[in-house]
């Protein structure tokens, strides 16, 4: 009962701190807002047996991109100017798809439920073979490592491309400032 | 009935929440504000894929050596791995070009390029 | 002899694999004609691969590659089939064209620094279609998809030295992008959690189990959602324009020939495999949401070029109403209308590649974005590239003997026997229409005296070689049309039939 009170206390936190971030005119404080909403997240994760996941999005989600923002404030102005002329759109925009989820929610399984079918199909095979496959107690190693390692590969390339796209853009706009001067 | 809402409702509160993500996206002007919100966007997307792994009495997904320990299910905490990287690669790419389109711009109201943009147009 | 043979059977990985590790010898070799060498190697090699495994499908059938040996649905599976091979075979052949003309493109378009990561990029972005197009997994799906569109999105971003429009073209493909991809990884988190897989294959078979489900059907609709953004379907195309517009003359034709084509074939592929367990709710996707959203994109599409002066946004918007067409045979929802998507799938990319190169080859010269009246008197200038354009129009057009001849004689042929008359009619009135654009262009090349802007383009050899070649095609396909459709007709077999 702890348990379903202090998950409920930090999903209320997450519904404030996205509220406040649609309000706050100062871009800054949305920043650092979406860090807290990363943070929050993480200690779900925990709660939610995704240790694994927590980890990585508070150092990646919370951590990495918040000082990815940072950075990029620095160069840019700190406050929004605030003009509501697609609020409406957005607003059938989000209901009508948010209709269709909580249509779509009638029919998934309850949360935690150990008959859903993730947990019949195909889940299980992880669970009982990884230690015979790899060795290592790690499930999730397990799976991310070998048993969808393409995946992974595929993860890596998308690193790589964003890096080398970040590099191309503003490596580029040094490149033009030198060559004037 | 009353026990298939209560099972459900963690769908609806993550629905909310990938809604106001959603929402910033579509309604603010800001480019950093639109990152932001694609942000809570995606990471509301893996709250709901998280809570799908969950199993009622499971710990993680971590070997303990005891028989008959329920475990919940890696799978999901796999795809989400990937997701996040993905998700900050994407952000990463989006601030390197709203740096640039402030050095060209001067402005990274979407509003005031679209109007500079339109001028442009009929140049 | 050994070592040839696992060469040889592990071709479905390698030639995704190949110019995705290829990206960064390109990048670190940072001589911009040896990373170019390394980017048409990669190409060439994606064209040798992508062929012999489609003369190997077309023999033996289909291929199932297990990544690191894993067994689906535990593990990650790739499938060439018919219709997989005719995309790889399409997108590799595209991109060796493109990427000979790329060299020229690059050097007068991107600083000289750069040039040898943009290869890099282009290599990913290569690679990223043809894993798009060949995996057998819903998620891993969803990573190449990411992998293409930040590619694209950064070489579209480069078109920025010449306008600084292409900024705001690539911000607005990446946000777009990024919240179509988050709808498609929804859809396939509602399907996964009430199927448990994630294989399409495995996948497909669950969902045949199970009738009148909110979260299939909801997993579904989002699923096509998210794909309708990569294949810049109406509405959701809102990117397209200005990304073909801005980008440099290269990445345009590349994004034309193979970005857009690919993820019309996925769409494809979900509709008729995923989708057609679903009676009822396939026809109202097909016939309520598909059909009218093709039916407007070809209006708008064609009329907005008909009023459009930037020849490049012109052509932007004709191609939004050619996917129209591409995906009117989609709705129909039978053999002969999948056989006709595929066909001009390939015919379109064909066409249209060939126009952004022509295109491409003035804004080359005269550094700027070009507009229809910097095509006067093009003919006396550059003959060759103006024979070519002219050709490729008319192939636009449909004329008898050129491959859009036959796109359209498929397309009808398929609407005629689907018996719905008032797509007929509206496909032979668009054609019609078709003509405003068409005939601007080829009245300010051929009629028109050279302006002083226009006096000094010249006829440049590296630009045209991949141009004269891609409007051989337009017409030897369009005479000889055997190959194209034979392999269309497999390729909608391979996807139609193993649905019913």
């Amino acid at each position: 009962m702890a348990e379903f009170f202090i998950n409920g206390f930090l999903v209320f936190l997450l519904a404030v701190i996205a509220i406040v971030a649609i309000q706050s005119i100062k871009v800054f404080s949305t920043v650092m807002l979406a860090g807290a909403y990363s943070l929050i997240s993480a200690i779900i994760f925990v709660s939610l047996d995704a240790v694994d996941v927590a980890f990585t999005e508070a150092a990646v989600g919370a951590g990495l991109s918040t000082v990815l923002y940072i950075a990029a404030m620095k160069h840019l102005p700190k406050r929004e100017k605030v003009v509501n002329d697609n609020t409406f759109f957005a607003l059938v925009v989000c209901l009508v798809v948010g209709c269709l989820l909580v249509w779509a929610s009638f029919d998934l399984p309850q949360i935690g439920d150990p008959m859903a079918p993730i947990h019949q199909h195909v889940g299980p095979y992880y669970i009982t073979n990884t230690k015979t496959d790899m060795g290592i107690p790690n499930l999730v190693t397990g799976v991310l490592a070998s048993y969808r390692g393409y995946d992974t590969l595929g993860e890596t390339v998308v690193i790589f491309t964003a890096g080398l796209g970040v590099l191309l853009l503003l490596g580029d706009g040094r490149n033009n400032r030198d060559e004037n001067e | 009935m009353i026990h298939g809402i209560l099972g459900i409702w963690n769908y609806w509160i993550v629905i909310i929440l990938m809604m106001t993500g959603l929402f910033i996206v579509i309604s603010r002007h800001n480019l950093v504000k639109k990152m932001v919100g694609l942000t809570i966007f995606q990471t509301s997307v893996f709250l709901f894929y998280i809570s799908l792994g969950k199993v009622q009495g499971g710990t993680a997904p971590i070997l303990t050596g005891y028989k008959n320990t329920l475990y919940s299910n890696p799978l999901p905490h796999v795809l989400i791995l990937t997701a996040i990287v993905v998700g900050v690669a994407t952000t990463a790419l989006g601030l390197a070009l709203i740096l640039r389109i402030k050095n060209e711009y001067g402005t990274i109201e979407e509003n005031e390029i679209a109007s500079f943009n339109t001028e442009e147009n009929s140049k | 002899m050994i070592d040839f043979s696992v060469f040889q059977n592990s071709l479905p990985a390698l030639q995704v694999v190949v110019p995705l590790l290829l990206a960064p010898v390109a990048v670190l070799v940072t001589i911009p004609f040896l990373s170019w060498l390394i980017a048409l190697f990669g190409s060439i090699f994606c064209l040798y691969s992508s062929v012999s495994l489609f003369l190997l499908v077309s023999e033996f059938g289909k291929i199932n590659y297990y990544m690191g040996g894993w067994l689906p649905p535990y593990g990650i599976e790739y499938i060439i089939d018919d219709a997989s091979a005719f995309m790889i075979v399409l997108i590799s052949l595209m991109g060796v064209f493109a990427t000979v003309y790329a060299y020229q493109s690059f050097k007068s378009e991107i600083n000289k620094k750069s040039q040898s990561k943009v290869y890099g990029m282009w290599l990913l972005a290569l690679g990223g279609l043809l894993g798009l197009v060949t995996t057998g997994d819903a998620f891993n799906l969803f990573v190449f998809l990411e992998i293409s569109s930040l590619s694209s999105v950064t070489l579209v971003a480069l078109g920025s030295k010449n306008d600084k429009r292409a900024l705001t073209a690539a911000f607005n493909y990446l946000l777009i992008g990024a919240v179509g991809a988050t709808f498609y990884v929804i859809g396939v988190g509602l399907l996964y959690s009430i199927t448990g897989t994630l294989n399409i294959a495995d996948l497909t078979l669950k969902l045949s189990e199970l009738t009148d489900n909110n979260s299939m059907k909801a997993g579904i609709s989002f699923i096509i959602i998210g794909l309708m953004v990569k294949a810049a379907i109406f509405p959701l195309h809102i990117w397209l324009p200005s990304a073909y517009t801005f980008a440099p003359s290269a990445v345009a034709v590349l994004l034309t020939a193979t970005a857009t084509k690919a993820a019309l074939y996925v769409l494809a592929r979900i509709l008729f495999t995923l989708l057609f367990n679903a009676d009822e709710f396939t026809i109202i996707i097909l016939q309520w949401v598909l059909l009218p959203a093709s039916i407007v994109a070809i209006f708008f599409g064609t009329i907005r070029a008909v009023f459009e002066k930037n020849i490049r946004k012109l052509l932007a918007f004709s191609s939004l109403s050619q996917i129209g067409y591409i995906t009117i045979g989609l709705t129909l929802g039978t053999a002969s209308g999948v056989m006709a998507s595929f066909i001009h799938i390939a015919n379109h990319s064909m066409m249209k590649a060939a126009l952004f190169m022509g295109v491409g080859a003035i804004s080359i010269q005269l550094k700027k974005n070009i507009e229809v009246i910097d095509l006067q008197g093009l003919s006396r200038q550059m003959p060759i590239t103006s024979s070519c354009i002219t050709v490729v129009i008319l192939s636009l057009l449909g004329i008898p003997l050129t491959i859009g001849f036959i796109s359209k004689i498929y397309l009808l042929k398929a609407v005629f026997s689907h018996g719905n008359w008032p797509i007929l009619f509206i496909i032979v009135l668009t054609s019609f229409l078709a003509l405003g654009y068409a005939w601007k262009m080829i009245e300010n090349i051929w009629m028109k005296e050279p302006v002083t802007t226009t006096i000094n383009l010249k006829d440049d050899p590296k630009i045209y070689i991949p141009l004269i070649f891609l409007s051989i095609f337009n017409i030897l396909f369009g005479i000889y049309a055997y190959p194209i459709v034979n392999a269309a007709f497999s390729a909608s077999s391979a996807i139609f039939w193993k649905a019913v």
